[in-house]
């Protein structure tokens, strides 16, 4: 007898899946890491389904943790011999199956960057083919550098379940001669019973045969999720998977494949040793052939994966030639200077040389020049193109033609950009025209080829709607209800599900039955964050040098079969990937399709970039607050702001852009400033030598670049410096150590300590806060240029916007505004509307320019009917319409309902009629008498036209629109019954007075404000024009609900104001409108008086002085709406330069998509996928 | 004034009562016609002067009768003609008789919207709203050519005529046809086909042991597949030969449901119906040299015997019997 060795070898899980499985792994890769860490394992595999989007969280988590990752993936594999489906007849209704029956293989990264390589190819490759889930074809299934788990999931396994061990060699002969000895047969015991996956007898067969065939054997815990306990959620995201409900009366989750600690897995490792028929200590040799196989797997991220280094495409690529970027860069940038006039200024050469010292100095300029080059293809393909964010503080960044404004004359700074002391990525944005992103895109990929190029992902995460739909199908919820609660839910995030429902108001009555339904609530908000899509990111593209497949798998894009990274945006950072940010920009597109509209109907070129300075015309416009469609100043916080702050040139834009923003706001800026401004206070400066960079906001800190100047004043340390320690404001440990370092810096340059003690001051509530002035410059350029379009060219303004849609109201108010301003809006007509919306001359002498409606807004009608339709005019008749035209017979009816057939004769109703019957004609083979020929008009067949309710209701069906009169002149009775106040004339109310409004809701927000508080911020159409709303804490009980899901409200409140041209209605209650009307139409006025008199209507609201009035006053304003909206409200990366941070305390549940479905637009816009089960 | 149109309102598993109550109207007049499943026209001209009492008055008697005989409860509408009392019959309630005045047909139609009229569907309702011809006024108003552009020569002939008030219809002495049902929910979203099957065998089981019963057989079947989102799908197929047999019964619907194919959908019911019921003295069969059928049918003489003695779960398919 001899002691047994009391050593344990360690346990590695290598085959561990995490959330970035898509609807399969319940854990996030933090978490594993983690409890790997926590559990005592010294290394961890993430081997996600046919993805390693998780690998640079998952690495950076392991470094936190101290367990070394290994890298891998879980790959679906063609099958050896395709077994011929038999054809299922095509499911009448619900779908077909999601088809999972391909085998599973696990692939482990080995060797290195060689490992990572062969790793990324293989998961590409996977990617590639035409079926239509990713699946390795058996020609691409090599790889040096990568190491093979066949698990209970691959053919190998499968064949031993199946009680086939001969069929098994044979296949396994199949993998040993492409991997020979990188290849692992994977033994996993969940606990099951019979010989399926997880079952100790496949688990033993598994170790057996491995030593039959002398393969060696490890064992593995399939783990989907981290902790026990989480069996549920990975039947949730099982259904969600195959879009199926959880039936509990087959297998579900065993429960087992969590993270099991290397005790655990030494007693899995023992019983399945013991059932193989082996000793027990064979279970210690399993371990160790576990352990000796991960520590084959040695992959570095830094070294291996990349991180921490840059590539950027060759530079010959980027027109340098033979020379060296820099020289090529030098080159262009002096050529700039000439070209562009600064070659006589001194200042100009300096700055320059300065700015190319700090290039050369990190190795960027192979950047400068890429970018530089994208710009160029973009401008010469016709698409206008500008620079955004703080690389428009870089003289080279003009000289090369990447951005507009003159650094020097807006006093931006390079430090703000780029520095000598920060080593970062430098990141320049540009905006392209939305409707020509994916030109543009193309362009790219043709200039740098599609082994440099590659799109960027964002993974699509569970929030609380999805969750619940997908919860509540798994659980057999009926789909109504689902769709109730779900819609109920402001956009938060999924794991404060609960909270949201002890805590909102508009929830309550969702809250009283929570208890009905059971698991719902615990199983959403298991769900939070995970990843339930990858989508193609909207801007970003990644460009590197030819290693770049090498270093991130792609796969295509679903729409356009771009090559898209694995990685998301701060992944792509994180390993050295050169991201440049192409944002379609929709006013961008607007606006180039308005100058495009000028030009075909006047013959008048535009030139935008070169429209004069300081129109007054322009200014004046944006000062009267109707600045609907402008961008970056149409949100209701921005008009008033606007109305407040009267901007009377380009500066004064700029400043009005950085203080619309959560930090200025915050730092309550807006006021001193807008005091200072109209000479009410006086301009204050804690020290003389301040004056220069604080003069032109009146002392108030506003800009970024002023920090950075007063820092760099105050210690001298250098702007480079001084951009660091800005940085480092916002994170309160640092900024005491940068008080004190400032004390004393301060004072060493003779500054006394009063002046240091104002000055901190300054600098600190001004935080991080602020905005950067480069980006403002950048962002008020096409404000100005959309401002002056507005003001000079209405008719295509209006055009350009409801083309490309670019704000964050609905169309029907940009037409609501264009008729209050006066621009003709003329109906659709077959015969003179194009495909996109079009500028018409409506009287000669007069001059007045009319909007004709585009044929592209009508309801399912698709590109090639709007071109055939704009292509064959004139019509001479209806008959010829229908022949040439070809519209579908839904299509021409949608046509005649909203008037655009009206030229043909005859009323709406006997169009339709004729219609039919040629839609007949040509079906029984045009044979037959067709009712209408000859004449060119149409004869009557006596139908009811449609009323004028009806045809307002077609518009609002068909058009989306109310296109021939505002929707709310229709209730103007009642409304006058009411009593209710118009917005016209609601300008002239007086502060404080109570009055009733009404309208259609055309936006809603709840931005985070300065209190801390939640507050709904809405805004009403009426016709007449607009009324901004706020609702306050104390009236969300009673009007939260109706305001988020009714769309025609009527409200009580109070008037706000605090200027000629800043007013706002503070709402006390609010009713449905649509219900009222309703009321009016059945039961008369006393039936609506009996609705009136209900309960949840409001206490009164007349009487404003309780207490907060004055704070409510002021947060009515713009302080209080710091809304990041305005006409870029919708591009998904703008928000990205907004961050909440310390100091400043929002609301939990501020600044969300809140609750219902946003203002309606006159149809229902409802979808049901194809796929979606019955 | 002289037809009536009565709904009785039936509870679930209606068929078997509702000849019972059709001899209730029958005591009244032999003119009955019923409407499948809960309803009847009755043509009391005759018994208006029999009994003495006006047709509303029949009504009130026909109500307490049903009442007190079949503890069921009956709406009733009268017009002069069963089309008006069955427009009539919509407006009515147990207890309030709708009535179509003689001469007001046209006003009592004018503001009523189109699918009220007998005859009219869905499908034609829809054409009708599309064209603005909501109302029967307003269809009444439409040229006669028009009406018949829109829905074709013959129905627009009859619509024209129907919505002016003039009813062309009699009422038509018919036997109980009838129909039966059997539904078979599930507590679930259900999506195995299994479990599927075994319902369609059980409801063919039972509407088998209720046509045989009552000694009749059906000639078609229909399927009703009802989803989670109370969206249904039906389908009907007529059989080869009328018949009661619970076998043939459960292949017809076998075979209607594989043809729906249904994979993902998320089934929350299935109702198969037997319609066009006759008596089964009457029915054909195919004889064949297949003793198995023969046996089949044998062994369900048995098996029927066996339920009518010890209850309904008596005998049973195996496979229902888990």
């Amino acid at each position: 007898m001899f002691e047994l060795e009391v050593w344990m070898p360690g346990f590695t899980h290598l085959h561990t899946v995490s959330g970035f499985s898509l609807r399969y792994g319940a854990s996030h890769p933090e978490r594993l890491a983690e409890r790997a860490s926590e559990r005592g394992m010294d290394a961890l595999a993430l081997t996600d389904r046919d993805s390693v989007a998780g690998a640079v969280r998952f690495a950076k988590a392991c470094a936190r943790v101290g367990v070394r990752p290994l890298f891998g993936a879980e790959l679906a594999v063609a099958e050896t011999e395709a077994v011929p489906s038999a054809r299922r007849r095509g499911p009448v209704r619900g779908g077909a199956f999601v088809d999972e029956s391909a085998p599973r293989v696990t692939f482990l990264a080995r060797d290195g960057a060689r490992g990572w390589g062969a790793l990324c190819r293989i998961v590409s490759a996977a990617h590639a083919g035409d079926a239509p889930s990713p699946r390795l074809t058996w020609k691409d299934n090599h790889g040096d550098g990568l190491v093979v788990l066949l698990g209970t999931d691959s053919e190998v396994g499968r064949a031993l379940a199946a009680g086939r061990p001969d069929r098994a060699a044979k296949l396994l002969a199949r993998w040993r001669e492409v991997y020979g000895d990188a290849l692992r047969l994977e033994a996993v015991w969940h606990g099951r019973e019979g010989t399926g996956p997880g079952s100790l007898r496949l688990a033993a067969r598994t170790v057996g045969f491995a030593a039959e065939q002398g393969v060696r054997p490890v064992l593995g815990n399939a783990v989907r999720y981290a902790d026990p306990g989480a069996g549920p959620v990975a039947d949730v995201l099982d259904a969600a998977r195959r879009l199926v409900p959880i039936d509990p009366r087959r297998e579900l989750d065993s429960g087992e494949a969590w993270l099991k600690g290397p005790d655990a897995m030494l007693a899995v490792a023992e019983r399945v040793v013991e059932a193989a028929g082996f000793r027990r200590e064979a279970a210690l040799r399993l371990l160790e052939q576990t352990q000796a196989t991960a520590a084959e797997c040695l992959v570095d991220p830094e070294d291996d994966l990349g991180m921490g280094t840059v590539h950027f495409p060759e530079p010959h690529l980027v027109g340098a030639g033979r020379r060296t970027a820099q020289r090529a860069l030098a080159s262009r940038a002096a050529a700039g200077m000439v070209l562009k006039g600064y070659a006589g200024r001194r200042a100009y050469w300096e700055r320059m040389h300065h700015e190319l010292d700090i290039i050369a100095h990190h190795g960027f300029a192979s950047y400068f020049l890429t970018v530089a080059q994208v710009v160029d293809d973009v401008r010469a393909m016709g698409v206008r193109v500008a620079a955004r964010g703080s690389g428009a503080g870089s003289l080279v960044n003009h000289l090369l033609g990447i951005a507009h404004a003159d650094p020097i004359e807006h006093r931006l700074l390079m430090e703000r950009f780029l520095s000598k002391e920060r080593v970062v990525l430098p990141d320049i944005d540009i905006d392209v025209e939305s409707a020509r992103r994916l030109e543009v895109y193309r362009a790219i990929f043709d200039r740098f080829g599609a082994e440099r190029v590659a799109t960027v992902a964002m993974p699509e995460t569970y929030r609380v709607r999805h969750a619940i739909r997908d919860v509540g199908a798994a659980l057999s919820m009926d789909p109504a209800e689902i769709d109730r609660i779900a819609k109920s839910f402001p956009h938060i995030r999924a794991r404060d599900a609960r909270a949201a429902l002890d805590e909102l108001p508009e929830l309550r009555q969702l809250a009283a039955d929570r208890e009905k339904y059971g698991r719902l609530w615990e199983l959403v908000e298991a769900l939070d964050a995970l990843p339930r899509g990858v989508a193609m990111h909207p801007c970003g593209v990644l460009l590197s040098d030819a290693s770049l497949l090498r270093r991130t798998p792609v796969m295509p894009t679903s729409g356009e079969g771009f090559p898209m990274a694995q990685f998301d945006k701060d992944d792509v950072e994180d390993l050295g990937l050169l991201k440049l940010d192409v944002l379609g920009v929709r006013m961008q597109s607007a606006m180039a399709h308005a100058v495009a509209e000028v030009e075909r109907a006047t013959g008048e070129r535009i030139d935008l970039d070169a429209v004069p300075e300081g129109d007054p015309a322009t200014y004046g416009l944006i000062r009267s607050t109707e600045t609907l469609g402008c961008f970056q100043i149409e949100s209701p916080g921005q008009r008033d702001l606007v109305g407040r702050l009267q901007p009377a040139d380009f500066h004064d834009l700029v400043v009005d852009i950085s203080l619309f923003r959560p930090g200025p706001v915050a730092a309550d800026m807006v006021r001193p400033f807008i005091e200072a401004r109209h000479g009410r206070a006086p301009v204050r400066y804690p020290h003389p030598d301040l004056e220069g960079p604080l003069k032109e906001t009146y002392g108030v800190v506003v800009f970024h670049e002023q920090i950075i100047d007063i820092v760099d004043i105050m210690t001298g340390c250098g702007r480079g410096e001084a951009d660091r320690v800005r940085r480092g404001l916002s994170d309160a440990e640092s900024q005491a150590r940068i008080r004190i370092w400032f004390a004393q810096r301060a004072a060493a340059n003779g500054y006394d300590a009063e002046t240091i003690r104002r000055t901190w001051e300054i600098v600190e509530a001004f935080g991080s806060y602020g905005f950067c002035k480069a980006h403002a410059v950048a962002f008020a350029v096409p404000t100005y240029q959309s401002a002056w379009l507005k003001a000079h060219h209405p008719a295509a303004f209006y055009a350009g916007l409801l083309t490309h849609d670019p704000g964050m109201y609905p169309k029907r108010l940009l037409l609501a505004d264009a008729r209050r301003r006066g621009v003709p809006v003329l109906p659709l007509d077959v015969n003179k509307s194009g495909v996109a919306h079009r500028i018409e001359l409506v009287s000669e002498k007069g001059g007045v320019w009319g909007l004709r409606l585009a044929l592209s807004d009508v309801h399912n009608i698709s590109e090639a009917e709007a071109a055939r339709i704009a292509d064959g005019q004139p019509y001479a008749s209806l008959l010829d319409f229908w022949e040439r035209a070809r519209p579908s017979r839904p299509l021409a009816g949608r046509l005649a309902q909203v008037g655009a057939l009206d030229a043909f004769g005859a009323n709406r109703r006997d169009l339709q009629l004729h219609l039919t019957e040629l839609h007949r004609g040509a079906r029984s083979g045009g044979g037959g008498q067709l009712p209408l020929a000859g004449g060119r008009k149409t004869a009557p067949a006596g139908l009811p036209d449609l009323s004028a309710a009806e045809r307002l209701s077609a518009e609002l069906g068909v058009l989306s629109m109310d296109a021939s009169r505002n929707l709310m002149d229709d209730h103007r009775e009642f409304l006058r019954e009411l009593g209710v106040v118009s917005a016209r004339r609601l300008r002239e109310a007086r502060h404080g007075e109570t009055v009733l409004v009404a309208g259609a809701k055309a936006a809603t927000q709840t931005p985070p404000i300065r209190s801390g508080k939640r507050v709904i911020f809405s805004t009403l159409d009426d016709g007449t024009g607009l009324v901004d709303l706020a609702f306050f804490d104390d009236s969300h009980d009673a009007c939260a609900h109706t305001v988020f899901h009714s769309w025609l409200l009527l409200v009580r409140g109070v008037v706000q104001r605090r200027g000629p041209r800043s007013l706002s209605v503070v709402g006390s209650a609010a009713w449905n409108l649509a219900e009222l009307l309703e009321v009016r139409r059945e039961e008369g006025l006393d039936g609506v008086a009996a609705r009136l008199a209900r309960p949840p209507a409001g206490d009164d609201g007349a009487a404003p002085a309780d207490g907060d009035g004055p704070a409510r006053a002021r947060l009515a304003g713009a302080d209080g709406r710091p809304a990041p909206a305005g006409s870029a409200a919708r591009d998904p990366m703008e928000d990205r330069r907004i961050r909440m941070s310390t100091g400043y305390e929002m609301h939990p549940w501020a600044d969300l998509r809140p609750a219902g479905e946003g203002p309606a637009v006159g149809r229902k816009l409802w979808h049901q996928s194809p796929g979606s089960a019955g | 004034m002289t037809i009536l149109c009565v709904r009785f309102q039936l509870p679930p598993m209606y068929e078997a009562s509702l000849p019972g109550l059709l001899g209730l109207l029958e005591e009244f007049t032999p003119v009955v016609e019923a409407l499948p499943p809960d309803a009847a026209l009755a043509d009391l001209r005759g018994a208006e002067r029999y009994f003495g009492r006006s047709a509303v008055e029949l009504a009130s008697v026909i109500r307490v009768r049903a009442l007190a005989h079949h503890g069921v409860d009956c709406a009733i509408g009268a017009g002069p003609g069963p089309m008006l009392a069955r427009v009539a019959l919509r407006s009515a309630r147990p207890g309030v008789t709708c009535v179509v005045p003689e001469g007001g047909e046209r006003e009592f139609l004018a503001g009523r919207p189109v699918a009220v009229l007998p005859g009219v569907g869905a499908a034609t309702a829809r054409t009708l709203g599309e064209y603005g011809l909501d109302t029967l006024g307003r269809v009444a108003a439409a040229p006669l050519s028009t009406l018949q552009r829109l829905v074709g020569a013959r129905t627009g002939r009859e619509l024209h005529e129907k919505a002016n008030g003039v009813d062309r219809g009699r009422v038509v002495p018919n036997a109980v046809s009838r129909s039966l049902a059997a539904e078979r929910p599930f507590d679930r979203d259900e999506l195995d086909p299994d479990r599927h099957r075994r319902a369609l065998l059980s409801a063919a089981e039972e509407i088998g042991a209720r046509l045989r019963a009552v000694e009749k057989v059906c000639r078609t079947l229909t399927l009703t597949v009802r989803y989670a989102d109370r969206s249904s799908t039906t389908r009907t197929r007529t059989l080869a030969e009328p018949t009661a047999h619970s076998a043939a019964l459960a292949k017809a619907a076998y075979g209607l449901y594989d043809a729906l194919g249904l994979q993902r959908a998320r089934v929350r019911a299935l109702a198969l119906r037997a319609e066009g019921l006759t008596p089964a003295e009457q029915a054909s069969h195919q004889l064949t040299f297949d003793p198995a059928d023969e046996k089949a049918r044998r062994i369900e003489e048995v098996a029927d015997r066996a339920r009518a003695k010890f209850g309904p779960r008596a005998v049973m398919p195996g496979t229902l019997a888990a």
